[in-house]
């Protein structure tokens, strides 16, 4: 029989935990919801040492106190029975303030190891860490480790698996070269000895908890949490010693914390000075007060061109492949005999649909490859701090502008990441505005229409939806906060991370995490559509009918028309492939390969074929121009609406959003249309 | 004076902070409690600045900086 242990892995955020939490798990990683609460937990499991082990990732956190929902979610984890170990994981580059965390874990009483994480950036820079000294003055074992280069790994694990029983401190050794012997002296029982003032008053509050609590485990700390005044704490163990807890002692208990740790500092960090120029001067240029934003601007410009120009170019060879498939599939089924309406589900239907999607995945590949850059160089912060004067001016945080970047990636996990800010109402503005950032699903409708209508501008029109999005974004942001005058005060605070260059690990896990998406939806939803859609335009009141205009589409699509007429987009067929849209933005796309019969709608013979048929019905450059700015504006996707009603938890704000958007999309398409009419 | 009229370059020492108790208790266990020195690195107008507290670069916007007091 296999033992089972659980590790629990916590650290500060940008302390490289998850990247070393994926060098553990790699493929085995699954995400879990915690049970009642919003946050978030991974777990991966590994087997070693003749051990079930279960890796737990928690939330990236500063401290344990029980200000924010993810503190606390995570200190009861870790006090629960359910952990049998605790790695903290430490970025050895930034050990002052990451030490802060080890000392509050200590005082938990539960199993540590402490994992020196970035141990190669260190030693690049010159700097030393005495890792004979460290365990000696904080009592547990220091595993040296670099999630990057794998390295120290198993030594870890080995110091989790060993570890797990030792409740009391090793190997604690404390000398007082820089302070007289007090009273107190505990220093081979606890790491962290405070004043004798504080001692002194621990003392008290634990005789009284022993007397009141006799079954209470860890006394010390909760004895700690109480003199903190601790919310959870207070209320659950209360105490009357109005004499020792006379006042609120945290920010003694903080600042002595530190102390301790510019001790620690001092004896086991060599060459502290050695700071990292090379981010302070990338951050003289990124973070330049004018400069900032065009070099955002610039950054982003470069993304899309890379995504149309790379993405374009390997799309080629995938058309190549779908168009083989489908007459090799037609061939074979017209030898096969098997019956003609069979023939035209599969082949105009599944094929004409789904294929027609797969052949944008270059473009979705390159796009996530370039934000997974972004995101792990540790730019994406600094654009929160480029964004603050913008934002502030629209009543939110600059940090509200990292979800709406993410937003050009995808929506869903773009309204999960609001959860960041802490102001619920800047929330609700952020998860109402996000889905006007145009997000790579409306990708593939760009490239369409920009492609067959407007040929060597394809980009620049491309590049306008973007524009457009985001302006209609800024723009009701603003109205809002006119509207609702109340001043609300929004607090940036974020920590810049160091530059670096982005794991290739982590870039790769989170694209193929992407592009698995994509496939998914292609061979789920974007599946189904496309049977669903072939149904509603090959049968209708008579039943089977070759006759598309015969069909239920048509029918509902005429009835649509006048909506869309006033839009510029008075077209049966395109009113029907915007409804079927709503169950992904790629249906747009793949609807309208269905409805007007062209199997390889993203190749050259393809969209010559849909232009011929389009303009022979009165649409043309202008009509395409309203479709993508009506497509980037309209109600977002299913997967989007189940997101937004989940992350506000109401299905009347998901309606009223989903009816906002799309009276938005209306109006702004109307402009559009009248202006260009003009023109 | 307040944190949000520093120079670039300058080190400056946490007198006091009015802010509401989350905020400030977020903001001390970064490490920024009085009496801890504070750098600025970077600003732009208004008051929202890059600092450096115990060897961490934060950026911090102008809510923030106007109630810290520093000396």
């Amino acid at each position: 029989m296999r033992e089972n242990l659980t590790i629990g892995f916590i650290g500060n955020p940008n302390c490289g935990k998850t990247t070393l939490f994926n060098a553990y798990t790699g493929a085995n990683l699954k995400v879990a919801n915690w049970p009642g609460v919003t946050v978030e937990k991974v777990e991966g499991a590994i087997k070693d040492h003749d051990l079930n082990i279960r890796l737990v990732d928690l939330p990236g956190t500063y401290s344990l106190t029980s200000y924010t929902m993810e503190e606390q979610v995570s200190r009861q984890f870790i006090l629960s029975d359910e952990v049998d170990v605790i790695i903290d994981v430490a970025d050895a580059s930034a050990l002052e303030r990451n030490l802060y965390l080890t000392l509050q874990l200590l005082e938990l009483g539960k199993p540590v190891v402490l994992a020196l994480n970035m141990m190669d950036i260190v030693e690049k820079r010159g700097m030393e860490i005495d890792t004979h000294r460290l365990p000696e003055m904080l009592g547990i074992p220091v595993i040296p480790v670099s999630a990057r280069k794998r390295i120290g790994l198993d030594v870890l694990l080995h110091a989790a698996a060993h570890h797990k029983d030792c409740k009391d401190p090793e190997c604690l050794i404390h000398h007082h070269k820089y302070k007289p012997k007090h009273r107190h002296d505990h220093h081979s029982e606890y790491a962290m000895v405070y004043s004798d003032a504080i001692e002194d008053k621990i003392d008290l509050i634990m005789a009284e908890l022993k007397r009141k609590y006799p079954n209470l485990t860890n006394y010390r700390w909760h004895a700690i949490k109480l003199l903190e005044q601790d919310k959870e704490i207070s209320e659950r163990y209360p105490v009357s010693l109005p004499d020792v807890i006379d006042r609120n002692y945290e920010s003694d208990i903080i600042n002595e914390k530190y102390d301790f740790i510019q001790e620690i500092i001092r004896e086991v960090l060599v060459n502290k000075d050695r700071q990292d120029a090379l981010t302070e001067k990338v951050d003289q240029a990124l973070t330049h007060r004018v400069w900032g934003i065009p070099i955002f601007l610039g950054i982003m410009a470069v993304v899309f061109f890379l995504t149309f120009t790379i993405g374009d170019w390997l799309k080629g060879y995938f058309e190549m492949g779908i168009e083989s498939l489908s007459a090799l599939l037609s061939d074979g089924l017209v030898a096969a005999g098997v019956n003609e309406m069979l023939r035209s589900l599969l082949v105009d239907g599944i094929v004409a649909g789904v294929g027609g999607i797969l052949t944008f995945l270059p473009n979705i590949f390159i796009l996530f490859l370039a934000l997974a850059f972004l995101e792990d160089s540790g730019y994406m912060a600094r654009v929160a701090y480029v964004m603050e004067g913008i934002m502030s001016k629209l009543g939110l945080s600059g940090r509200a502008f990292i979800p709406m970047i993410l937003g050009f990636g995808c929506t869903v996990p773009a309204i999960m990441a609001s959860r960041a800010l802490e102001n619920r109402r800047d929330r609700f503005k952020v998860m109402l505005i996000t889905p006007f950032m145009s997000c790579s699903a409306r990708l593939p409708i760009y490239i369409l229409f920009a492609e067959m209508f407007f040929q060597e501008h394809a980009m620049l029109v491309a590049y306008s939806m973007y524009l457009i999005g985001l302006l209609v974004a800024i723009l009701v942001a603003a109205v809002i906060h006119l509207i609702d005058r109340r001043k609300s005060e929004n607090y940036l605070l974020i920590e810049l991370p160091e530059y670096k260059i982005p794991s290739s690990r982590t870039v790769a896990i989170y694209v193929w995490e992407k592009v698995k998406d994509y496939l998914t939806k292609a061979g789920t939803t974007i599946f189904v559509a496309s049977i669903l859609m072939w149904v509603i335009l090959n049968f209708g009141p008579q039943g089977y009918t070759t006759e598309m205009a015969d069909s239920f589409g048509a029918i509902l699509g005429h009835w649509l028309v006048p909506f869309f007429a006033p839009i510029g987009l008075g077209f049966w067929q395109i009113a029907v492939a915007l409804i079927a849209g709503i169950s992904a933005k790629e249906v747009v796309v793949s609807s309208c390969a269905v409805l007007f019969g062209v199997p390889n709608i993203n190749s050259g013979a393809g969209m010559d074929t849909l232009v011929g048929i389009l303009s022979a019905s009165g649409f043309g450059q202008l009509n395409a121009f309203c479709l993508m700015v009506f497509c980037l504006l309209y109600i977002p996707c299913a997967a989007a609406l189940a997101t937004i009603r989940k992350e506000s938890g109401s299905t009347r704000w998901m309606l009223l959003s989903a009816l906002f958007q799309l009276v938005v999309a209306w109006v702004v398409t109307f402009i559009v249309y009248r202006i260009g009419l003009f023109i | 004076m307040y944190l949000c009229d520093g120079k670039i370059g300058n080190n400056y020492k946490v007198s006091d902070i009015e802010l509401p108790t989350n905020m400030e208790k977020r903001l001390e266990a970064l490490g920024m409690t009085r009496g801890t020195s504070v750098a600025v690195l970077n600003s732009k107008s208004h008051g929202v600045l890059i600092v450096k507290v115990r060897g961490t670069r934060f950026a911090l916007g102008r809510n923030i900086t106007k109630n810290i007091l520093v000396g």
